[in-house]
């Protein structure tokens, strides 16, 4: 033993100071990490909130330069500080030089209060459609030019929109905004389906009440379980309004009727699966306001509540909300003009392609997973298959590119020729996505407990059996988060799709099997693609778009991330209750 | 009896992990080919492999450094056969171990600021090796000593043949010769036929190699000391809460896509270096302004993406320790910082080392943010704050315009990602092996 006081002093208090100096110095080890993070966020959130100073310029300009082009103007008219309309009319003087000489029409906008009426203006060879046209404050003036000479549009009068020395409208003004109003129609009235929202507003109480559970609400659940054909017959009354009602029936390419059909179909279920946790509580003499009890004897209870949220989170969408986030959906990529373009093609083709990867890697990396754990035996082809797929996992991302590039895309030799599409670009980033598939999958499969194999063994099971009824539905959840995860962590990559060419400016949306068809459609971006592509490009306005595209791309890969992340907490605690 | 023999599932299931080998197989194989296609196609105009030898370049410093490598191996054989030997060296070599560590060090720092010449540097490094071994070896049994000095001297053989071809051959040429060790990349270069390739192109890929390691090896240095110390931090010290902000922050920066990385490289830490680089543009360290885009930058930007794979690695190599081993060193009087460097780092070793080598190979075969960062500009050039060009960023670049198949630009991509294949998955399976071993120790 040593004793404490014959230690010199000096050197106990190094010690201490070595300590803590250890604590601090790693702990701020830890935090630059999170120093990081902050910077990075700041960096590429700052370019699209930042609002530069007015511009000195007295009017808009903008030309026309190629025939048949088309001029979108968002908001003329509308002080978007104040928001209010400004009464003033604009006019805009469209000047253009043919063979007769040079032509100077008039054209005056005004803005009405009216919502949803947006102005289209044709000039052909016979001069301007229009020369006053109204529009409302919250649409757009398109201007269609079928000419073969470039037109010259000035604003001769009027209030200019905040703009920046180069004639754009300003970063602040256009960058990721994102809108959600009720839809009105013409009259004003807003177009509601009120059976859908009752519809989604039970569905969420019901749900709510399995989560939380009130003695007084159980009660009255359980008078209304028992008039089982009256819950039926109400339920489907309702369903074939929503499917065939006169007023509110299915218009073209709505779907809303169908899922209103499955929101009631699920209310009923939830009604009784409620009802039989009631039962079973009461045949064990507990009291209805055992919150943890009731929440176990429910049926199923894990299942509906994921089949709730999943059709909560559906119904949303049917509900008549416009999200309008024009950055995402309606611009294409407009190289002369930074502020006005967006993300639209590279949205979708990025959809498609996840879409089509995950179709092609899912199974097959499922299967090969539940291979290596449950049927392989040591040998020496398993133990290099495993080798492969843990060496695959890491291999760069760009060589998996290079194997699209040579494989899919090119024709000849051992080239299946589907050309720079979609389907070349999916099937890429599925062989890129299989490996981190087929290692998240085995690790849920891994933490089965195997005391379930056996016991199913034990009364019999073949094999496949075990797997398909006891092991699958438990590491289903693991499988789900893995994937969704290696989906986000693909998602991200812009290399491999680069190699395998992805155009880096398209003015269409994809078109998902383009390969199989005539179309001339082919080509394909993606948004880690775009943001290359806009990162090339000079000027502040670019990086201000690219920022914002980057801030795009990680709030959807943050969703989908924290999508897994629920889902794991979920049924870890389903697994531990 | 024979129908339960079949089992489809099994089988299908079977083809379905066989798929595997599949891809591996069609990587190799389109890499291999094209490739194959590369070193035809500059091997008609050039020849295979052309070796021009200089033996006067034995007497050059280069020379010089080989032959003093082969002096170490001398002496390593001499004193790991009797290290009694050692009884004749001066005290400070047997005895202060510590100070034999710094001032190795700092005469290693001298040696690399001070010799133009890349050998006589590492015969220095290497015959500090040697002294420091003389130093140790003295403690050791004499056959476990023979057995640990087996690695030193095969690396110090390797070192000095290795030296001795650099020193006496002057040029190597032809197809293979060019690409592996020739350091000028040129393969765009206009020549008369579009399609064809022509004496003024050059194909030397350590260009791009040379970036490529500056990057991943800067990336490290940066990497390795933040992530293994945020690991130790989570693993040991931690109260929840931090835990709480920590591994979420670790897990949103594993998630953010590279491009992103590389647009915030290019915005933010490119001028921040390019500050940094004036400062060494008039102190005359360098002899030219800095550049927007240099490897420097990537290399830290790539250090902040490896970062985390590094700490979560790290952190579950620790967290394998068991824990008596931690209460044992607790309840001999340690403090946590002793213990964490005394017992928990050696224990978890190989763990960190695994991580270190997963992560340099992710370093290697970062692309976007690389591309980004680094610029477009092969250089051979050990200046760090002039734009540069690695082999990926090389890849992305070429493929990025249109590119047509069965042409010379068509060929390199693959020449280039064979090399960066190779590279990536040797390193791979090493970092896999050793994370394999560590987990069957405890």
């Amino acid at each position: 033993m040593v004793d404490l006081s014959k230690i010199p002093l000096k050197s106990r208090k190094k010690r201490d100071v070595t300590e803590k100096f250890g604590f601090f110095g790693l702990g701020a080890c830890a935090l630059v990490g999170l120093l990081f993070l902050c910077i990075l966020v700041w960096q590429i959130l700052s370019p699209t909130i930042i609002n530069g100073a007015e511009g000195e310029i007295s009017a808009v300009n903008e030309y026309i330069t190629e025939t048949d082009f088309i001029l979108e103007w968002y908001n003329p008219n509308w002080d978007a500080v104040n928001e209010e309309i400004i009464t003033e009319e604009i006019i805009l003087r469209l000047k253009w030089e043919d063979t007769n000489g040079s032509h100077i029409h008039d054209l005056e906008v005004r803005v009405v209060e009216e919502r949803y009426i947006e102005g289209d203006v044709y000039i052909n060879n016979l001069g301007v459609s229009d020369t006053i046209i109204n529009v409302s404050k919250k649409s757009h003036l398109t201007i269609y030019s079928s000419l073969e000479y470039p037109v010259e549009i000035l604003q001769t009068k009027g209030p200019v929109p905040k703009a920046d020395e180069m004639g754009m409208p300003e970063a602040g003004d256009f960058v990721i905004e994102t809108d959600i109003h009720v839809l009105f129609d013409d009259q004003g009235k807003p177009v509601f389906t009120a059976q859908d929202l009752l519809a989604w507003s039970i569905l969420f109480i019901i749900t709510l009440i399995i989560i939380y559970p009130n003695e007084f609400v159980l009660s009255i659940i359980e008078k209304l379980a028992r008039q089982k054909y009256i819950i039926w017959g109400v339920a489907s009354l309702f369903s074939l309004i929503s499917l065939f009602g006169e007023n509110f029936g299915l218009k073209d390419g709505e779907w809303r009727g169908y899922i209103a059909v499955f929101i009631w179909f699920l209310i009923v279920k939830s009604i009784f699966a409620i009802n039989s946790g009631i039962k079973r509580l009461r045949k064990a003499n507990k009291s209805l306001s055992h919150k943890l009890a009731l929440s176990q004897s429910i049926i199923n209870r894990d299942g509906l509540l994921l089949g709730n949220w999943f059709l909560l989170f559906i119904g949303f969408w049917t509900i008549p909300v416009l999200i309008d986030s024009p950055f995402f959906v309606e611009r294409y990529q407009n190289i002369f003009q930074p502020y006005s373009s967006g993300i639209r093609a590279a949205f979708y083709g990025t959809i498609w392609v996840m879409s089509i990867a995950m179709v092609v890697a899912l199974p097959i990396s499922v299967g090969a997973a539940i291979y290596l754990e449950e049927y392989a035996k040591p040998t020496r082809l398993t133990k290099l298959i495993q080798a492969l797929v843990t060496n695959l996992a890491g291999v760069p991302s760009i060589v998996f590119g290079m194997f699209g590039l040579a494989i899919f895309v090119k024709e000849g030799g051992f080239g299946w020729g589907l050309g720079q599409t979609v389907i070349a670009g999916g099937l890429t980033m599925g062989v890129m996505a299989m490996p981190i598939v087929v290692l998240a999958s085995q690790e849920a499969l891994r933490s089965v407990p195997r005391s379930i194999r056996e016991a199913a063994f034990g009364i019999g099971c073949t094999r496949w059996k075990v797997v398909k009824d006891h092991v699958l539905p438990f590491a289903i959840p693991g499988i789900l988060t893995g994937s969704i995860l290696a989906m986000s962590r693909i998602m991200g990559e812009a290399a491999p799709l680069i190699v395998v060419g992805a155009a880096s400016v398209i003015y269409f949306d994809p078109e998902p099997f383009a390969a199989f068809t005539d179309s001339k459609f082919i080509n394909f971006t993606v948004v880690p693609v775009q943001i290359y592509q806009w990162t090339g490009l000079e000027g502040d306005a670019w990086k201000s778009m690219t920022a914002a595209a980057s801030l795009a791309l990680i709030m959807l890969l943050v969703g989908m991330n924290s999508i897994a992340i629920i889902l794991r907490q979920h049924f870890r605690k389903r697994l531990l209750s | 009896m024979l129908k339960n023999k079949i089992d489809l599932p099994h089988i299908i299931l079977f083809l379905m992990g066989a798929s595997v080998i599949l891809i591996t197989i069609g990587i190799i194989q389109t890499l291999f080919f094209e490739t194959w296609g590369f070193f035809e196609e500059v091997a008609e105009s050039r020849g295979w492999f052309v070796v021009k030898w200089d033996l006067g370049g034995i007497f050059s410093d280069n020379g010089f450094g080989c032959v003093l490598i082969f002096v170490c191996v001398i002496i390593e054989y001499l004193f790991t056969k009797n290290p009694h030997w050692t009884n004749n060296f001066p005290s400070l070599l047997n005895k202060n171990k510590n100070l034999m560590m710094v001032g190795i060090s700092l005469f290693l720092l001298l040696c690399l600021f001070f010799f133009e010449s890349f050998w006589v540097a590492v015969s220095l490094v290497c015959f500090c090796l040697v002294l420091y071994r003389i130093s140790i070896i003295k403690d050791m049994h004499t056959r476990k000593a023979n057995n640990k000095a087996l690695w030193v001297k095969s690396l110090l053989f390797f070192l000095g043949i290795i030296g001795v071809l650099n020193s006496i051959t002057s040029e190597f040429g032809g197809a293979l010769g060019e690409f592996f060790f020739q350091t000028e990349w040129l393969p765009s270069a206009s020549c008369p036929d579009r399609r064809s390739l022509c004496e003024s192109m050059s194909f030397g890929v350590n260009g791009l190699l040379l970036t490529t390691m500056q990057v991943a090896f800067g990336a490290l240095i940066i990497a390795i000391p933040l992530g293994v110390g945020t690991a130790i931090y989570l693993s040991e010290y931690a109260p929840p809460r931090i835990v709480a902000i920590v591994k979420p922050t670790l897990e949103i920066l594993a998630g953010i896509p590279s491009v992103v990385y590389g647009f915030f490289a290019l915005i933010y830490i490119g001028p921040l270096v390019v500050k940094l680089g004036d400062i060494f543009y008039e102190n005359g360290w360098i002899d030219s302004t800095p550049s927007v885009l240099n490897p420097l930058n990537g290399a830290i930007v790539v250090g902040v993406m490896v970062l985390p794979l590094i700490a979560s690695l790290s952190e579950d190599a620790l967290r394998a320790v068991p824990n008596e081993l931690r209460e044992g060193s607790h309840a001999l009087g340690a403090t946590k910082i002793e213990t964490t460097a005394n017992v928990m780092i050696p224990a978890s070793l190989s763990g960190i080392l695994a991580s270190i080598i997963l992560a340099l190979s992710r370093a290697v075969g970062e692309t976007m943010a690389v591309t980004l960062a680094v610029g477009t500009m092969a250089a051979f050039t050990a200046n760090m704050f002039l734009p540069a060009q690695t082999m990926t960023a090389y890849i992305a670049q070429r493929v990025g315009g249109d590119l047509p198949f069965g042409e010379i630009g068509y060929y390199t991509i693959f020449a280039v990602g064979m090399y960066l294949f190779i590279i990536t998955l040797s390193l791979n399976l090493l970092g896999n092996k050793i994370l394999e071993a560590y987990r069957e120790a405890y």
